[in-house]
């Protein structure tokens, strides 16, 4: 599903976000990213949903080659991407049925189609019954599970996670990666940003560990078992 | 619920893999009913958007409605000078007022010497009295010639040019001028071709205000525009991140300045017709105290739909250069 070849990122301040990084994650597959503050983890996520390009190698995702996703076709490809935010970027002038509804409404899906999906999507993380609620009348973890339905309203073949858990405590923290780890089961690739090491190790996934933007680690718990 | 429905019961349908759900599109009557709600939604949200703030949305529709009816106002004086003129235009013959001392018979004869002339198509005479009656029916001065007494009016001979170059008619205005029956000659002509060219000006006047207030117009809506994307740029972000197109994020403030073309260009009309109210009255005052029939003429249909498709294009290319500016500015590296 993703698949980086000999990947650096060096951006115009002269820093080296990622070098000659190379890992490929198959589909349905659950991986974290991690490593200290700086390492590279967002800028990796920025550069599957091209809100960066590389500076050298190349970048598949879904088989599709990013240096040939033209400007214009951006959005079409971000539409194949499920994006959850650590502080979940809800609009707060529409209500948590709106901001659910906003990638399908992008997508041109019909209007029937969408209450249904957003419902759907609203059930999936246990929120049905605040459709009508704004975003800033939930909790943190309300908040940032009305962006996770967001991301998966759409059915995306993959979803990126920039530190989901965040702002969440442990037990929340948990309840949202068990949610993750469910989209996984039905055949969505995930890839998580966290550096919630305790988290991760309870996850019992893959993790790609990352320092000053060199893979250094690249953990499967089946293998090791 | 139906016996062979009960027979033979249905699986629950598979849920589609998630890979292919995301690349199958719906058919094309489902996205363009999908993309016209868009436009719809986005048309009446834009309009609840200006309305939540009715203060600065009503200052902004206001100034645009000024920009748009000073034009308007300038055209219409324009226009009814070049009407009220153009009654006039036509006017080729040439005025002779006789010498007040030849009688009827003498005006008679001076005619008749005239109208031998080979450059002359035809002569009028209108004898004293006739003049008389006109100057009664038009200047509303009928009591004042009664106490005349006597006829103060001289014989006037309306001499009809058969040439309609202007050289002709010079050579032939001289001979009139020269001759000694000729006390004054009238000749429309001359401050004609004066009017004509003060038209001319005040036409391209119009023309140059129109230009640069529908400028101001594009700029106030531009402007305007570019506050609110300004204020809403991290849901901007927000929407490109999940996969909004250049298309759909310009939508809503496209209808913005839309309805701020609209809105103003009615705003303008209405000042228009206000002014037109207000000058009405005196117009007709002095339309009467002329004794001519003179009536100035207001906006019409065709104009004031053609200033409402003005402003809306105005508001919809400003907000287009806006956001234009701000989607390049915003592309990825």
């Amino acid at each position: 599903m993703i698949r980086f070849d000999n990947v650096t990122k060096r951006y115009q301040t002269g820093l080296d976000a990622l070098t000659e990084l190379s890992f490929e994650v198959g589909t349905g597959e659950i991986a974290f990213v991690t490593g200290h503050s700086g390492a590279g983890k967002s800028t990796l996520l920025k550069l599957v949903s091209l809100a960066e390009r590389p500076t050298r190698g190349q970048i598949t995702v879904n088989g599709r080659d990013l240096a040939r996703v033209r400007s214009g076709a951006i959005p079409l490809h971000r539409r194949g991407i499920g994006m959850v935010f650590q502080d979940h970027r809800l609009l707060t002038d529409r209500s948590v049925f709106d901001n659910v509804a906003l990638p399908l409404l992008i997508a041109g899906t019909a209007r029937a189609e969408i209450g249904k999906r957003v419902r759907a999507a609203l059930d999936k993380v246990g929120l049905l019954a605040r459709e009508k609620a704004a975003p800033v009348a939930l909790s943190t973890g309300e908040q940032q599970r009305v962006g996770i339905a967001r991301a998966l309203v759409a059915k995306p073949p993959l979803i990126l996670a920039d530190e989901p858990t965040g702002n969440l405590d442990p037990q929340l923290s948990l309840e949202i990666m068990n949610l993750f780890a469910e989209f996984g089961a039905v055949g969505t690739t995930v890839l998580i940003a966290s550096h919630d090491l305790m988290l991760l190790k309870r996850m019992r996934r893959r993790v790609l560990v990352l320092d000053h933007g060199r893979l250094v680690d690249d953990f499967r718990p089946e293998a090791a078992a | 619920m139906n016996a062979s429905v009960q027979a033979t019961p249905r699986a629950a349908p598979e849920p589609l893999p998630a890979t292919r759900v995301a690349h199958v599109r719906a058919p094309l009557g489902e996205r363009v009913a999908a993309w016209r709600d868009q436009h719809f939604y986005s048309l009446f949200s834009s309009l609840g958007r200006m309305s939540a703030r009715p203060w600065a949305s009503g200052l902004t529709v206001l100034v645009l409605g000024f920009a748009l009816a000073l034009p308007m106002l300038f055209w219409l004086v324009y226009d009814n000078a070049r009407e009220l003129s153009s009654g006039m235009r036509e006017a080729r013959e040439i005025t002779v007022f006789l010498k007040p001392a030849l009688d009827g018979p003498a005006a008679a004869a001076v005619a008749a010497r005239w109208r031998a002339r080979d450059d002359v198509a035809g002569v009028e005479v209108r004898t004293p009295e006739q003049g008389l009656a006109e100057f009664r029916r038009m200047s509303g001065f009928g009591e004042a010639l009664d106490a005349l007494g006597e006829n103060p009016l001289p014989s006037v001979l309306v001499v009809m040019p058969k040439a309609s170059l202007d050289a002709a008619t010079a050579a032939l205005l001289g001979t009139l001028e020269s001759d000694p029956a000729t006390d004054l000659i009238q000749y429309d002509a001359v401050w004609r071709r004066k009017l004509s060219g003060m038209l001319h000006l005040g036409q391209r006047f119009v023309l140059v205000i129109s230009a640069l207030l529908a400028l101001a117009t594009l700029l106030v809506i531009g402007n305007t525009v570019r506050m609110d994307i300004q204020a809403r740029s991290g849901e901007i972000a927000v929407m490109q991140t999940i996969g909004a197109s250049n298309g759909f994020i310009r939508r809503p403030f496209l209808y913005a300045g839309f309805w701020y073309g609209l809105l103003g260009g009615m705003v303008a009309l209405a000042l228009v017709g206000a002014v037109e109210l207000a000058l009405a009255a005196p117009i007709d005052a002095l339309a009467q105290a002329q004794a001519r029939a003179f009536a100035i003429h207001g906006i019409n249909l065709r104009v004031a739909l053609a200033v409402l498709a003005a402003g809306t294009a105005i508001g919809w290319f400003g907000a287009y250069l806006v956001t234009m500016r701000h989607l390049i500015a915003g592309r990825p590296r």
